[in-house]
């Protein structure tokens, strides 16, 4: 009904795709528990993203955000639909699509530079050659430093780093990103985000970002999907077509704002539509 | 308001504020901690040679000490020693590679844990002394029997630990693994292993002390030599200063495996 006020996303000039996959989400619906505890976490979502494309999912927690990328993951299956990469249908994980989660979770037995080096040797390379990867994206990310340093000793932002490091490399032609600098205090997610971009530029790699604060999707995304709970569904498609590089100067851009009021809208009216849901239900 | 009770706090905090950091101090603590040992020999001499108990049954440290030095002299300390850490070694060693494996194996493969738990849950309560006598039957006096033992005490023990480990091992570090492209096989050796690690760790050094429980009953059941039994041989003939001194040994053998493992253990699992 309300969907796709926005429909022509504009492919951002000068950021041709080197490696990004494509990624279709077909119908895909996950469902969890049986019988009367069914829950149904996403419900019949489908969009397409393009290699090289940065998109963001922001909505509520609980809305099936985390779901919907765990099943592009291929960590959680589709009930029914299919998530397809290049074409070739999910179903499981794999070193192609990297992923970064809320908590780093780095191997706490493992050096930073081991953990980076992790995806490279369970891909047969030799612990030579998986170093020398490791170290190579440890300066991509500013912690070239560190390679020796046990993860525990940095701090919150550099273990993120490290986490987007060991992601990528791997080599995947997709990152999918779970509320990643959720956790950083302002300062540190700013920086990150730039971070962020930048290494987008330079690997060209399809990114899938799921976050609940909508200035980090507006500074980050070439397009907002807004996701409603209850069931979790698409409900809005915002293409940002603000230029890049951005600074984050780009909050007081007039597009910057209107796509902000726009989305704030969205979330105000879904949120009050969930709880009214959840009202009647409990009555 | 707040006047008076501030003013009194005021007047009252100075005094009680310095005892107080006098007792805090390092160096008090220091001393204190330096005076421990002595302070609890000198008592036990002072009250052994006073006449409030039986200096026979009660013999004070320095007695203790002659019969140990006798005890060594003779060459008996030195057998009785090795016998009883070979038989801690050995079955410490056999029941923690054992129970390590199998832990790890019925922790990640739910057919083998239906199958070996609820046997292992039975058998596990049973306490390893209650043993001896059907281990004098099965092995007679020789060294198997003593290893049993002790292998029973710690396999135990140690197959909880890594049962358990493994399956608390952080649900966020296996998913990270598994989009990094682990393959289900490698999952064990990477991620589940080191995972379990520091429960097994646990495990492990709970049963340095149960392999000296489990000694002291193998020792008892019978044997030729070890620091147990020369125990038992010193009742038998009221050698009151060579019991005391053989719980000396033992005290002193099992606090220092156990600090030793313990030293060994902060490096080997240096992250947890």
């Amino acid at each position: 009904m309300m969907k796709d006020a926005t429909q022509n996303t504009p492919a951002p000039a000068g950021e041709t795709p080197a490696r990004g996959a494509a990624i279709s989400v077909d119908n895909v619906s996950i469902l969890f528990g049986i019988g009367e505890n069914t829950f149904v976490a996403v419900d019949r979502v489908s969009t397409e993203i393009a290699a090289g494309e940065f998109v963001c999912i922001v909505g509520p927690s609980g809305c099936g955000k985390s779901t919907l990328l765990n099943a592009i993951a291929g960590l959680e299956h589709a009930t029914s639909g299919a998530v397809r990469v290049d074409g070739a249908v999910v179903t499981g994980p794999a070193a192609q699509r990297g992923m970064v989660f809320q908590q780093p979770a780095l191997f706490p037995w493992k050096s930073v530079r081991e953990n980076v080096a992790y995806g490279p040797r369970m891909a047969g390379l030799s612990n030579d050659d998986a170093r020398q990867v490791a170290d190579g994206l440890l300066e991509m990310v500013g912690l070239a430093a560190f390679g020796d340093k046990r993860p525990q000793t940095l701090s919150g932002g550099m273990q993120q780093r490290v986490a987007i490091a060991r992601a990528l490399a791997n080599t995947p032609s997709i990152l999918l990103m779970d509320e990643p600098f959720g956790a950083l205090d302002a300062q540190t997610r700013a920086m990150m985000q730039e971070n962020l971009l930048q290494i987008w530029h330079q690997v060209g790699i399809t990114v899938v970002f799921v976050t609940h604060d909508i200035d980090e999707a507006i500074f980050l995304a070439d397009r907002i999907l807004v996701m409603s709970a209850g069931p979790g569904r698409f409900v809005q498609e915002i293409a940002v077509d603000i230029d890049r590089p951005r600074t984050p100067e780009i909050a007081v851009d007039p597009r910057y704002v209107d796509i902000k009021r726009q989305s704030l809208e969205i979330i105000r009216r879904e949120s009050t539509r969930a709880f009214e849901q959840q009202l009647k239900s409990v009555l | 308001m707040s006047g008076p009770i501030e003013q009194t706090a005021g007047a009252e905090r100075p005094a009680p504020k310095r005892a107080a950091r006098f007792w805090q101090g390092e160096a008090v603590n220091r001393l204190v901690l330096a005076a421990s040992l002595p302070l609890f020999f000198g008592l036990w001499e002072i009250v052994s040679r006073s006449g409030i108990v039986n200096v026979i049954l009660f013999p004070p440290p320095s007695t203790v000490l002659g019969a140990l030095l006798d005890w060594l002299e003779s060459g008996q300390l030195l057998v009785d020693f090795g016998m009883s850490a070979s038989r801690v070694v050995v079955g410490f060693l056999v029941g923690a590679v054992l129970g390590a494996l199998v832990g790890i194996l019925t922790g990640r493969y739910r057919l083998l844990s239906s199958l070996l738990s609820p046997v292992f849950q039975l058998l596990r309560p049973i306490p390893p002394i209650a043993f001896v006598p059907i281990v004098i039957l099965w092995f007679g006096l020789g060294e198997t029997g003593k290893y049993f033992l002790v292998v029973w005490g710690v396999f135990f023990t140690v197959w909880i630990a890594a049962h358990l480990g493994v399956q608390r091992v952080d649900e966020k570090l296996i998913r990270a693994a598994r989009v990094l492209g682990t393959p289900e096989k490698r999952m064990l050796r990477e991620i589940l292993l080191p995972g379990a690690l520091p429960y097994i760790f646990v495990g492990l050094r709970t049963s340095v002390s149960i392999s000296f429980y489990t000694l002291v009953a193998a020792e008892l059941a019978g044997t030729f030599a070890g620091l147990a039994y020369r125990i038992d041989i010193a009742q038998q003939n009221l050698q009151m200063g060579q019991m005391m001194g053989g719980l000396v040994m033992l005290g002193v053998i099992s606090a220092a495996a156990d600090k030793l493992f313990a030293v060994f253990a902060e490096k080997a699992v240096w992250w947890s």
